[in-house]
């Protein structure tokens, strides 16, 4: 009898997961694809109104209004929203193979275009009816050390004298244009998106617009390997950022502080944020007049230590080529502006995590994490993990507690937690999120840091009453990263656990963690920033967990029952849903 | 008006003299200061341009290891005017400057600041040149100067000590025309 309960069992486990499998297919099968050439032709051009037409305040040089524009070709079925690029620091000018950092060039030089970099991505977006700006930001490059918040004010301005330009074009007209887009640019849909520091720079534009008054309608912003200087923080706007795993110049990925420091800091937030860890991506590829081969001078590959086994590249390394690494953020870009620019809501799985990388991006080894909007419809957060209270009691007011866990505390985070949560003798830039600033003593994320080395170990967070309807939510999610300086972990050894939801009548449901998420991958690399802690999203669906009812969800509970043991750090345990629509 | 800055880990404590926090420094500097050099209107690139003599130079002029330095200079910078400046949490009056410059390259322009170090103290950001290749920090320190430091260029955090490229040369006071004897 207790054999054919097994084999019952096992049937049942087994065509759950067929079930599962054949959700996350048609999820696949039904989203499409964002970075796919769309039905409009696209023409390019280009403004240029001299490399010393901007002045921005406080800085130490004039700066050139010059960028490049895709749009669709025929604009009938205009306005169309507005996408603007900001590349970020490199060298400005070059002659032959030489390159140097000044502005303007002398005159034997030739200016290095970074902003006809994203050619690529501008003109799929175009393609599929978008208007895409790419700013030239030399100027700023050749004199941004000389400035405390190193430019990012300066490129916040520009960014803003160009969307002027823009208002403009779209009402009166004005050269070299005369009225082709009047009339064609929809200015209340607009997103941006900076890459290095560009990244920052699209940040401080946010709350620039936002200081005077928003006479523009920012609606989405990508931050793609930026740097966070200054650490400014932006809320009720879509936010996203790219962090390439094999960063050789931003190598702390200090950039995922954007996300993590949005996420609790506004009650209501509307916008909705995203990581995106692409593994074997390093800094300089997303932009192809970086990209040796392509371009004849300055151009690199910032990963420099060629022997690591994942960012190197010697044998059986994980790097990307650059058209891969071009992929990722082709795609997860588009996705990005097209949802919550051009409330394409069809691309929305994409973010979330609950549809697979498209196939556009050219690889599947990444990490989407996603913090939905702050409404009691799109998530319930059960657990921040901000303070101590924290470990006794999470956010919902129900009772926190662990067995046979240790350490059990909080890292990262605000004082008195420690700042870092590996072992002194890590680097910081093998510790993004808590990574210090240039220009910002503010603290990272607060993260629960916990192992284990015996059976019958656990975590658990209870519901309290008025929170145990989670049936409204289409997932239960949490961050996390194995923790590889804990000896616990063995090397190149992905981690697992269960993660059990007990109801009111005392069934449970378990799920392991493995069945639908590959975020306990030990991290991979061994030289200079690598190996690195990320906490990636762990996406359960709720549909998964058969057998319990979900409107009345008393606990979930973490059994550690995969491995003898580990140790993970863990952070915003959460169930959470996609909104249906968008702003 | 003082400048104010706090640097609570004493690693970082000379970092405060660091090029980036000069500009904040000069631009708050006392309204005597302001009135008394209107025309100098100090910033960092006035910082970098001011006559300077030089007290330390290494010799050597192959560029090496991972970032391709090849030698430091050290400059001594007349002030137009005293200044106040905060050295581990003192509040002095200086009327000096050191310009402490990385010689080799030609260096990779990078989103990461250039941090130039004497032995575990971080000086500060650094400014590169146009043809790249220099990159140069700025100090009022004068207790940094010493005589066999070690001198270390990095990217990106002031803190981080481990991805450090040390340069061939130990600082060699005197070593220069001009230099202290």
């Amino acid at each position: 009898m207790k054999k054919i309960l097994r084999l019952q069992t096992i049937a049942s486990l087994a065509f759950l997961l067929f079930l599962t499998a054949l959700g996350a297919q048609q999820a696949a099968a039904q989203t499409p694809d964002p970075g796919t050439t769309g039905p409009y032709a696209v023409t390019r051009e280009e403004y240029n109104y001299g490399n010393l037409a901007f002045t921005p305040s406080n800085f130490p040089s004039a700066v050139e209004l010059i960028a490049s524009v895709h749009h669709p070709t025929d604009m009938t079925n205009g306005p169309f929203p507005l996408i603007v690029l900001l590349h970020g620091r490199h060298a400005t000018c070059y002659k032959g193979t030489q390159v140097s950092l000044r502005w303007p060039c002398l005159s034997a030089q030739q200016p290095i275009p970074s902003y006809q970099g994203y050619d690529y991505l501008a003109s799929t977006l175009a393609s599929n009816g978008y208007i895409v700006v790419s700013i030239s930001a030399n100027g700023i490059s050749a004199y941004d050390a000389q400035v405390t918040d190193l430019g990012m004010q300066a490129r916040a301005e520009l960014i803003q004298r160009h969307l002027n330009q823009w208002n403009t074009f779209n009402t009166v007209g004005a050269a070299p244009f005369g009225t082709k887009f009047v009339g064609k640019v929809d200015m209340t849909r607009i997103g941006t998106m900076g890459h290095s520091r560009g990244g920052e720079g699209v940040v401080k534009h946010y709350l620039y617009n936002a200081s005077l008054g928003s006479p523009y309608t920012i609606r989405a912003v990508f931050a793609l390997a930026p740097v966070d200087f200054n650490r400014p923080v932006i809320n009720n706007v879509a936010l996203a950022v790219m962090l390439p795993y094999c960063d050789g110049d931003v190598s702390d990925n200090q950039g995922v502080h954007f996300y993590d420091d949005a996420r609790y800091t506004a009650p209501g937030d509307s916008g909705g944020k995203n990581t995106v860890l692409v593994m074997g991506a390093n800094h300089n590829f997303y932009n192809t007049v970086w990209t040796p081969g392509l371009f004849p001078a300055g151009a690199s590959d910032d990963w420099a230590s060629t022997t690591d086994p994942h960012c190197g590249t010697v044998s059986g390394n994980k790097r990307l080529t650059s058209a891969q690494q071009r992929g990722t953020g082709l795609a997860y870009i588009s996705a990005f502006m097209r949802v919550y620019v051009g409330r394409e809501t069809a691309f929305l799985p994409i973010l979330t995590g609950e549809a697979p990388p498209p196939a556009s991006a050219q690889t599947t080894n990444l990490y989407v994490s996603y913090h939905a909007p702050d409404t009691a419809a799109t998530r319930r957060d059960i657990n921040r993990l901000l303070n101590a209270t924290n470990l006794s009691t999470n956010t919902l007011g129900g009772a926190t507690s662990a067995a046979g866990l240790t350490p059990q505390d909080l890292c990262g985070g605000e004082s008195p937690q420690p700042a870092q949560c590996l072992p002194s003798t890590q680097s910081t830039s093998r510790q993004p999120h808590t990574v210090p600033s240039a220009r910002s003593s503010a603290r990272g994320l607060s993260q629960l840091r916990t192992g284990w080395g015996a059976a019958n170990t656990s975590y658990s967070n209870d519901l309290p009453v008025g929170a145990r309807d989670v049936s409204g939510f289409s997932a239960l999610q949490f961050r996390v990263s194995v923790n590889f300086a804990d000896s616990r972990n063995p090397p190149n050894i992905a981690q697992n656990f269960t993660v059990v939801l007990t109801d009111g009548t005392g069934a449970t449901s378990s799920v392991r963690v493995s069945d639908y998420s590959g975020v306990l991958y030990y991290p991979p690399g061994t030289t200079g920033s690598v190996p690195k802690v990320v906490l990636n999203m762990a996406r359960l669906p709720l549909s998964a967990f058969a057998g319990v009812n979900l409107t009345d969800i008393r606990s979930v509970q973490f059994k550690f029952d995969q491995n003898l043991q580990g140790a993970l750090l863990i952070t915003d345990l959460a169930f959470s849903t996609a909104p249906t629509t968008i702003q | 008006m003082t400048l104010v800055k706090h640097f609570k880990d004493g690693r970082a404590r000379h970092a405060g003299l660091a090029f980036g926090l000069l500009v904040l420094l000069f631009a708050c500097a006392s309204s005597a200061f302001a009135q008394n050099n209107q025309s100098q209107g100090l910033k960092m690139s006035d910082l970098l341009k001011l006559p300077g003599k030089v007290i330390a130079e290494g010799a050597n002029t192959r560029p090496t290891g991972k970032f391709r330095a090849a030698k430091y200079r050290v400059e001594e910078v007349a002030l137009p005017t005293a200044t106040e400046v905060k050295i581990n949490d003192r509040v002095l009056s200086v009327n000096k400057a050191y310009r402490v410059t990385v010689v080799g390259g030609p260096f990779e322009v990078r989103a990461m600041p250039a941090v130039i170090w004497i032995n575990d103290t971080a000086v500060g950001y650094g400014v590169e040149n146009e043809d790249l290749t220099e990159i140069t920090a700025v100090t009022f320190d004068e207790s940094l100067i010493v005589e066999g430091a070690s001198i270390f260029l990095s990217y990106g955090d002031k803190k981080n000590k481990e991805d450090r490229a040390e340069l061939p040369e130990k600082l060699k006071l005197g070593s220069a025309k001009g230099g202290r004897q």
